[in-house]
């Protein structure tokens, strides 16, 4: 990985939604930087464009116009092929909804990226039990996650984008679903896992406090990042 | 076809229809006083229009499965009829002697009798005409072209008293008249013409003794010539009665009825009532032949029907299961609407409204659908059916009749939305708040007291019925019994704690070890129990659910499995896990799939290994035939006095050339067993000759005591005068699966054929033309693979002593000395013989024949089973179109996580594999556990069947049900690939 430049770079981001009868212009031109080990949140009202700038720039989702440039290489310009397995080897992913699959394990959570990666089945579970273990769910890996609370299955699914040692996890809305004494943990454990592993969080949030934990802070309004500000405490 | 589970057919329709009528006004009735609840139900039909077919093809099984076997039926019963009316035309009654002569041929009376019958008849207005007939039989020969035929039906009528029958007309459309013919002249018909290969003008000898006559061949008909086969001659009623001796004598009576030849058949009741009085006493009866022709062939007709549906039913049960599948998918896709519905104020009874409306249209439409497609199924088995009767006189052609077709629309609208009302009163059981939020109901409740009482109620019956098929050695019974323990021991535990996984693990592996516990082990302990084809339908059930069971409870072990043996293989095990884990974790959906899966392969399998076993003894032509190679009828009007003397060498043939020459003689009797409640029956009983009985290598199932061997009871035959043997399938058996075989109308009683000692049986025989008495002793069963000795059989001295006269040979079996060509000598023989009307057959030729007749029909059986892998094929269709909605969101996460698009298909088509694959190997399993048994109980009774592996059968259904399960979910699978995994992730 380059240390020199931004592990992100997106420049004149343009993503236009065709629904049939309307065109929907969902991002207008985002130019952002990114930097290796950084925490970062995007914040801005609903219908902002926070979303879509997160699934463009992990390459969930095209873009219309522009370019992103992921650890210096142009996510846009590649393949569905090429880009889903740059995601299996460089990225991980906390949902709002926690979005585990529900007929498997927390362990088994865990282990699929890894087993997607190519990771032998016995070194996965290993691996999958010291993430776990690492996001203080050692005893629960056998649940299934309808018999964990919200935040035990926002933890998973924490464990489970750490566990291929990715270089960026992108995070949706990861309080949305949760209480404000489960938020404040959830965050916690982002925060020490951001400091330990040096991994680079992209936070989307519309959650102040949420916000107030990265070291900057991406403010979006009508496609655009108006406004950028780094935060007293992170 | 006339009749269907034995009920005439326009009452079953009448029935239905009310039925059917019945419930469509109730949901009309409905649908109008709550049209907003229809509407809701309605709009869901062109919503997924994929989904809509699959339901519609799954709900459509059971009415093609009525469908087609009514078609099929239908063809059977039309083609019969067909069939009967061209040899009977305009006749429909025949008076004749109730006895035949001991010789065979009918027996003569004085031609007074017919103005007799004339004058009591003719102001009847049922009747059209009576007329005197001459009937017989005998061998045809052609000297010009040398070609023969051995039994041609020989026609003596009296042209001015046909004048109400059919005409004889030749193939411009002449009448030909039978009086204008001349001394020695005769009509042929086109058929016997062929054969014969004459012309008009030509001359034909007649055998109607040992003397031949010959005709000169006036004209040739192409109809007309009643009651008759199609190779027929007609002469004038005088001269026949010349050739025969028997001067103003006939030996029937033509009766006409009025109207056309099937009309006519309706007043046949009336006109035989009419004849009764006249009749009394005279030793004459008035057979209504056309009505009993008619009758066997509705009969034979709804037999064929009923055996499809019969074999259909495991089909029809996996089509319940399927029913009920897709509306526990539909209620899954729709709980959350369904919870606010009810949260808005919808009462229980209006979400039944609701999918009952969804699903009375579904039904309409796949009740329309399959019957329709049905008759078309039909045909195409009518096709596989006309090869299998390609070799008989029987030529089918297929018709379908309206009011079957009806009844397989009605029946199947009925049968499908009585599931389906039961699947919408199950879905709507659903709690408001979860449903809104969509959260998976909890597992049943172990501890609620009304299934506990269920629970002890069903061990309680369980146990009875256990006792009471012990008391009355009724398999049946006593299998269901222990079947009910089986299951709810283990469901009793866990209401004490046992886990699920056990639970179900021992009920499962219980019921599956218990109906596959070694016959040969079973044998010693437990009593032959009565048992026939039901065993079958129950085995499959409960066997099915018992691997379903264990396999579901257990299959993440297989999954550790599989993953282990993939560890090594890049991305398969992440593929693996969630293909696998979907079906395991959902048990209900899966065992439903699975157990549909399962039932229809076994059902196939088991049928394919009995067919296949069966197939070894066919090949084994020499048990089969009991030694001998050829088989020989001659013709009762010129028998032959001494065989052997008559073999010197002409036409290539020799008596040196065959090791033994078994003879036999027939009579008439009338038989009845002594001790026992029956009507007398009348029966021909055979008699064999020294040189069979020490020749016949057949086995018996049972001898009476005293005798050692089966050489024993044979040569007891000849030296103890007054002994009998008798066919296997003329004694009661405990196991009976024969499906519309018909036995023999003389069945002994008071004993099983599985007793192996057969008691002391006593038969009185009745000589019906003198009035005389004489016991028969029967002192051997002989076994069911004896193909050439059915019937009743005595010594040829006892069979003389019976009808007090020494009786002519009509059969013999030939065993010919080892390297001779039983075809070449069967064809020499029936040379030689041509004049005595020798009909010979090569037993292996004939034997190799009947098995590829069967063997067509068993395919075809087994065609018609395989159709509810249909229904197999459309639940995993219908799982995973139904899937890739549910799982939208998932599949956006594993997208997400880095699974490709290929991955992610691949996920599906393995998921559908998992079951399919499973479904296929727990069918084949057990099949073959049941086929050993079954296998095994039937060498008992014949010997020869051994157990064999259909690998082809295997690899065909493998193949075919596991293809066409790719096929269906490929299309899925390929939506699943393609879904955005941006949009996936918004879609909550």
């Amino acid at each position: 990985m380059s240390t020199d430049g931004p592990i992100i770079k997106a420049s004149g981001v343009h993503k236009i939604y065709n629904t049939g009868k309307v065109e929907v212009h969902a991002l207008r031109g985002v130019d952002l930087s990114i930097w290796p080990g950084e925490m970062v949140a995007v914040m801005g009202p609903s219908g902002c464009g926070k979303t879509t700038l997160l699934n463009v720039l992990s390459g969930l989702d095209d873009i219309s116009q522009g370019e992103v440039i992921i650890d210096g290489v142009p996510l846009h310009e590649m393949s569905d092929r090429k880009r889903t397995r740059y995601r299996a080897e460089k990225m991980g992913f906390v949902f709002q909804a926690f979005n585990l699959l529900p007929v498997l394990s927390a362990v088994e959570n865990v282990e699929m990226p890894l087993l997607v990666a190519g990771v032998r089945p016995g070194a996965a579970r290993e691996r999958a039990r010291e993430a776990l273990a690492l996001v203080g769910l050692a005893a629960e890996e056998d649940k299934l996650p309808m018999e964990m609370s919200g935040g035990q299955q926002q933890r998973v699914t924490i464990a489970r984008a750490l566990s291929n040692e990715p270089a960026i996890v992108w995070a949706d809305e990861p309080t949305g679903n949760l209480d404000s004494e489960t938020s404040a943990e959830v965050m916690d454990l982002l925060c020490r896992l951001n400091k330990e592993k040096s991994q680079t969080f992209v936070v989307v949030t519309h959650d102040i406090t949420v916000g107030r934990r990265s070291r900057r802070i991406l403010r979006m309004a009508d496609g655009r990042i108006v406004e950028e500000s780094r935060p007293e405490t992170g | 076809m006339a009749k269907l589970f034995g009920i005439p057919i326009n009452q079953f329709m009448t029935a239905t229809l009310v039925l059917l009528a019945f419930g469509v006004a109730i949901m009309l009735v409905l649908a109008l006083r709550d049209r907003v609840t229809f509407k809701l139900a309605v709009r869901n039909i062109p919503r997924r229009r994929t989904q809509t077919a699959l339901v519609v093809m799954g709900l459509m099984l059971a009415t093609l499965l009525f469908s087609a076997s009514f078609a099929t039926g239908d063809t059977l019963t039309h083609s019969m009829r067909v069939h009967a009316v061209d040899q009977l035309g305009q006749v429909d009654v025949v008076v004749r002697a109730d006895v035949r002569e001991t010789s065979g041929r009918p027996t003569y009376f004085d031609q007074s009798y017919v103005d007799k019958i004339s004058a009591l008849l003719s102001g009847d207005p049922a009747v059209g005409g009576v007329a005197p007939a001459i009937l017989e039989q005998a061998p045809v020969v052609a000297p010009a072209s040398r070609l023969s035929e051995p039994r041609v039906d020989i026609l003596g009528l009296n042209g001015t008293a046909m004048t109400s029958f059919d005409k004889l007309v030749d193939n411009t459309g002449a009448v030909l008249q039978v009086d204008a013919l001349g001394a020695g002249k005769a009509y042929l018909s086109q058929e016997a013409a062929k054969k014969l290969g004459v012309k008009p003008g030509d001359t034909v000898s007649i055998f109607l003794g040992s003397r031949p006559r010959n005709f000169q061949v006036v004209a040739i008909y192409v109809k007309g010539a009643n009651p008759a086969d199609e190779v027929s001659m007609v002469v004038p009623i005088a001269q026949l009665q010349m050739l025969t001796g028997q001067r103003d004598k006939v030996n029937s009576v033509l009766i006409s009825n009025k109207g056309d030849a099937l009309e006519g058949a309706r007043e046949t009741d009336a006109v035989v009532a009419s004849l009764k009085p006249a009749l009394v006493g005279t030793g004459m009866i008035a057979d209504p032949v056309k009505k009993n022709a008619l009758q066997r062939a509705d009969d034979n007709g709804a037999v064929f029907s009923d055996i499809f549906l019969l074999f259909g039913q495991f089909s029809i049960i996996a089509g319940i299961l399927l029913i009920f599948l897709i509306y526990v998918m539909l209620a899954a896709e729709r709980k959350r609407e369904l919870g606010i519905t009810r949260a808005i104020g919808a009462q229980r009874s209006h979400i039944i409204r609701m999918f009952a409306f969804e699903g009375a249209v579904y039904a309409l439409m796949a009740a329309a659908v399959g019957s329709l497609f049905g008759v078309l199924v039909g045909s195409q088995m009518v096709r596989v059916l006309a090869g299998a009767f390609g070799q008989s006189d029987l030529k089918l052609a297929y018709v379908f009749n309206w009011k079957s077709v009806v009844t397989a629309f009605a029946m199947g609208m009925v049968f499908t939305f009585v599931v389906v009302l039961i699947s919408s009163w199950r879905v709507s059981r659903l709690n408001i708040v979860r449903a809104v939020r969509d959260v998976p109901e909890p597992r049943a409740e172990r501890t609620s007291r009304s299934r506990l009482v269920i629970l002890v109620l069903a061990l309680v019956v369980g146990l009875l019925l256990t006792v009471l098929g012990l008391r009355s050695d009724e398999a049946f019974t006593f299998y269901l019994g222990t079947s009910m323990i089986i299951v709810g021991l283990p469901l009793l535990l866990r209401r004490f704690g046992l886990p699920d996984r056990a639970t179900f693990t021992i009920a499962g592996l219980g019921l599956v070890a218990w109906w596959l516990l070694p016959a040969e082990a079973l044998q010693s302990i437990m009593p032959k129990m009565r048992q026939g084809i039901e065993m079958f339908f129950l085995s499959g059930i409960v066997m099915v659910l018992g691997g379903v069971w264990a396999i579901t409870y257990n299959s993440d072990l297989l999954l550790k499995l599989l993953v282990g043996l993939t560890g090594r293989f890049s991305n398969l095990p992440a593929i693996l896990k969630t293909a696998v884990s979907y079906p395991l974790q959902n048990r209900f959906r899966t065992g439903i799939t699975l157990a549909m899966f399962s039932l229809v392969v076994f059902t196939l399998m088991v049928m394919a290994f009995i067919v296949h076993s069966f197939s070894s003894l066919f090949d084994n032509t020499e048990l089969l035939a009991g030694g001998f190679d050829i088989r020989a009828y001659t013709s009762y009007s010129n028998p032959i006095a001494d065989i052997r003397a008559a073999l010197t060498d002409v036409g290539g043939i020799k008596a040196d050339d065959f090791e033994a020459i078994g003879s036999m003689t027939v009579a008439g009797l009338q038989l009845k067993q002594d001790g026992v409640d029956a009507e007398p029956v009348n029966y021909f009983i055979q008699g064999v000759d020294r040189e069979y009985s020490d020749s016949v290598t057949y086995e018996f199932a049972m001898t009476a005591s005293g005798y050692n061997s089966a050489r024993d009871v044979w040569q007891a035959l000849q030296r103890e005068p007054g002994t009998a043997i008798v066919a296997a399938n003329m004694v009661p058996a405990k196991s009976n699966y024969m499906v519309g075989v018909q036995l023999p109308s003389f069945q002994l009683g008071g004993f099983y054929i599985e007793d192996k000692k057969l008691p002391e049986v006593h038969v009185t025989a009745r000589d019906l033309r003198t009035g005389r008495e004489q016991q028969l002793r029967v002192i051997g069963v002989v076994e069911h693979s004896a193909f050439y000795a059915r019937g009743i059989m005595t010594s040829q001295g006892t069979l003389d002593s019976l009808v007090s006269q020494s009786l002519p040979s009509q059969a013999y079996m030939f065993r010919l000395k080892s390297g001779r060509d039983a075809e070449a000598a069967a064809k020499a023989l029936k040379a030689r013989f041509l004049e005595n009307g020798m009909q010979a057959d090569s037993l292996a030729a004939e034997i190799r024949k009947n098995t590829a007749t069967q063997l067509m029909i068993e395919n075809l059986l087994q065609g018609f089973m395989a159709l509810g892998l249909v229904v197999g094929i459309a639940g995993l269709g219908v799982i995973a179109a139904r899937s890739v909605v549910e799982r939208r969101q998932q599949i956006g996460i594993l997208r997400a996580l880095g699974f490709q698009k290929s991955m992610v298909q691949a996920s599906f088509l393995i998921e559908s594999s998992f079951v399919a694959l499973l479904g296929i190997a727990i069918g084949i399993l057990l099949a073959m556990g049941l086929a050993h048994n079954v296998i095994w109980a039937m060498s008992n009774d014949l010997g020869g069947v051994t157990y064999q592996t259909p690998w082809s059968n295997i690899g065909i259904v493998v193949v075919v049900a596991y293809g066409a399960s790719l096929l269906t979910t490929f299309l899925p699978a390929r939506r699943a690939a393609n879904v955005y995994p941006a949009e996936a992730l918004r879609y909550e």
